[in-house]
């Protein structure tokens, strides 16, 4: 537990959380709720108009969640990258590992630091967006229904989940590349770039399908999808757009899971075997 | 023979083709202050990473306080500071040694303790990296002071310090090594090196190529003799068995000669009627001892 308060002072005071933190929830809160509200109230209608339920309290999780298995994604990796990696470049390694605690104490109270500091990334995010639908519905003098208890608690807990997995990928390439910049480069080209193109293609390759169902970004879409995010949202979410192939929630709970374990074990087993340069 | 603080037996190190540390035998008596000299490169660093479980040996094996390096029995009572302090540079020195004394599970109240040791009370609320380097060398020593640990390995601790800093720092070495605990001193300076340690070890190309007291070091190889009349101690020095050369140097004889000849010199001068107003042993200094043994071992490897 003292690691862990260790890790977790560090994190606090990291101005990088901070920004991260602040980036995040004003971009998510900018395309769930402020700019859709203002095009639909321009009232000029079009393809991208959403409808006024998605912005009120009632289709609160299943606005939001839209938004964590790609933008949510990329902030979560960095946050991962930037927990392990930075210390790498700091020499804080080498200081961590001089103290008493084992390689698998240190590394295993900073992922406990970064899986609690997730949770502001998602709980922000819910506690903001009810903000804001609640001052749409004002403004609109909607009625206020808010979703159930039942139904935000799957949602924040698959919203962790997502981040979880894309952070552990995080750690694992800033174990694997002993940094940062290469850790965050190739993470947001693999994110961007790499998954995007499997899962468009995987329309036209069959092969190439039963691979993406296996894909961070299949099943993150998959699971916010079994928890309301209807699929016209998520095939018009930009340069995060996704369009299939989906699999049950069952299978994306697993999946997600099993990538956090893995990504984790792998970092694990590199860093208890590295020399510290 | 005392208990040894810390012992390796033919530890090695490889990087691909660069044998960084080749067949180490070191041992470090509990209590002593052991200066460990060494050109750059030489592996110094590599070694005391190994001590410290930071890089794992090719081969051979270590004990550091009964215990094998790394392991957190061994590590909750070694104090450390390799290469350059490591710290977090948003936060405070404060902070910092908090972080550490959370994770070595050191008393928090020894936070102010090793800041005032070490002088950094007054800037222990600035962020780490608003620290001048010699600041920073001074944060490396606290925290590796926060455990008040038994060992304390130091490579390089005067590195980046201004000549007011060396000397606080010089003096703040000297004060550790009298205490109780175990001091092992990795430095290319030697005056801090023969003024402070008990013990030195001189590695070069991954060997140890010498080890014995600053004394053993220095050694003895001949005499300083101030004789008047000049010319008549050259003579009669000169004409005496087992004396190999006398030279003058700025007035004073240097005699090559076995230390054991020096009270029969004296009394062949005395008897002659020469004064001999001084008779003292020459001794190399470390510089001179290390610069040598580094030479030949550079020159036996060619």
């Amino acid at each position: 537990m003292r690691n862990l308060a260790a890790e977790l002072l560090v994190l606090r005071k990291r101005t990088s959380s901070w920004v991260l933190l602040g980036v995040w929830v004003l971009l998510s809160l900018l395309f769930s709720h402020v700019l859709p509200y203002i095009t639909y109230s321009g009232g000029g209608g079009g393809e991208f108009q959403t409808p006024l339920s998605a912005l009120l309290p009632a289709g609160l999780a299943a606005n939001l969640l839209g938004g964590f298995p790609f933008f949510g994604g990329v902030f979560a990796l960095m946050l991962g990258v930037l927990t392990v990696g930075s210390d790498y470049g700091w020499d804080t390694l080498k200081t961590l590992l001089t103290q008493r605690s084992g390689r698998f104490q240190v590394l295993g109270a900073k992922l406990a630091a970064l899986g609690v500091g997730l949770v502001p990334f998602v709980l922000v995010i819910f506690i903001g967006g009810a903000v804001a639908s609640l001052l749409i519905a004002s403004a609109e003098n909607a009625a206020v229904e808010w979703p159930s208890a039942w139904e935000l608690i799957r949602a924040l807990g698959a919203a962790w989940l997502i981040l979880a997995s894309w952070a552990a990928f995080g750690v694992m390439l800033a174990v694997l590349s002993r940094g940062t910049a290469l850790a965050i480069g190739l993470g947001i080209l693999y994110t961007l770039v790499i998954e995007g193109l499997l899962s468009a293609l995987a329309t036209q390759v069959s092969w190439l399908e039963a691979l993406v169902q296996y894909s961070i970004r299949a099943n993150a879409y998959s699971l916010v999808s079994t928890l309301g995010v209807g699929s016209e949202a998520l095939s018009g979410n930009g340069p995060g757009a996704f369009s299939g192939p989906f699999v049950d929630g069952g299978q994306a709970i697993l999946v997600l899971g099993a990538y956090v374990v893995g990504f984790l074990g792998l970092s694990a087993v590199v860093f208890r075997s590295r020399d510290i340069a | 023979m005392s208990d040894p603080a810390l012992e390796t037996h033919a530890i090695t190190k490889r990087y691909g083709d660069v044998l960084a540390v080749d067949n180490l035998d070191m041992r470090v008596d509990r209590g002593q202050v052991y200066g460990f000299l060494g050109p750059n490169g030489a592996g110094k660093t590599t070694t005391l990473r190994m001590l410290l479980g930071l890089a794992k040996a090719t081969s051979g094996r270590a004990t550091v306080l009964g215990a094998a390096p790394g392991s957190s029995e061994g590590l909750a009572r070694i104090g450390a500071l390799v290469e350059a302090p490591g710290f977090y540079p948003f936060l405070s020195g404060r902070d910092n040694l908090r972080v550490l004394a959370k994770q070595s599970r050191a008393p928090a109240k020894r936070i102010a303790v090793v800041l005032d040791e070490v002088g950094l009370t007054d800037r222990a609320k600035d962020r780490f990296g608003s620290y001048s380097q010699g600041m920073k060398q001074r944060l490396g020593v606290a925290a590796a002071l926060l455990k008040d640990p038994d060992l304390l390995i130091l490579d390089e601790p005067t590195n980046g310090l201004d000549p007011q800093g060396l000397v606080e720092m010089r003096s703040f070495i000297r004060e550790l090594g009298r205490g109780h605990r175990t001091v092992l001193l990795s430095s290319h300076l030697m005056t801090e090196v023969e003024q402070i340690c008990d013990r030195v070890g001189v590695i070069s190309k991954g060997r140890l190529v010498r080890e014995g007291t600053v004394d053993e070091l220095r050694g003895e190889r001949g005499l300083w003799v101030r004789a008047e009349p000049h010319d008549e101690a050259v003579r009669i020095i000169s004409a005496m068995s087992g004396v190999e050369r006398v030279a003058t140097v700025g007035g004073t004889l240097r005699v090559t000669t076995d230390m054991a000849a020096a009270p029969a010199i004296n009394a062949a001068l005395v008897s002659a009627g020469i004064a001999v107003s001084e008779l003292r042993p020459e001794q190399a200094s470390l510089e001179e001892v290390f610069l040598n043994l580094t030479r030949k071992d550079e020159e036996a490897s060619r």
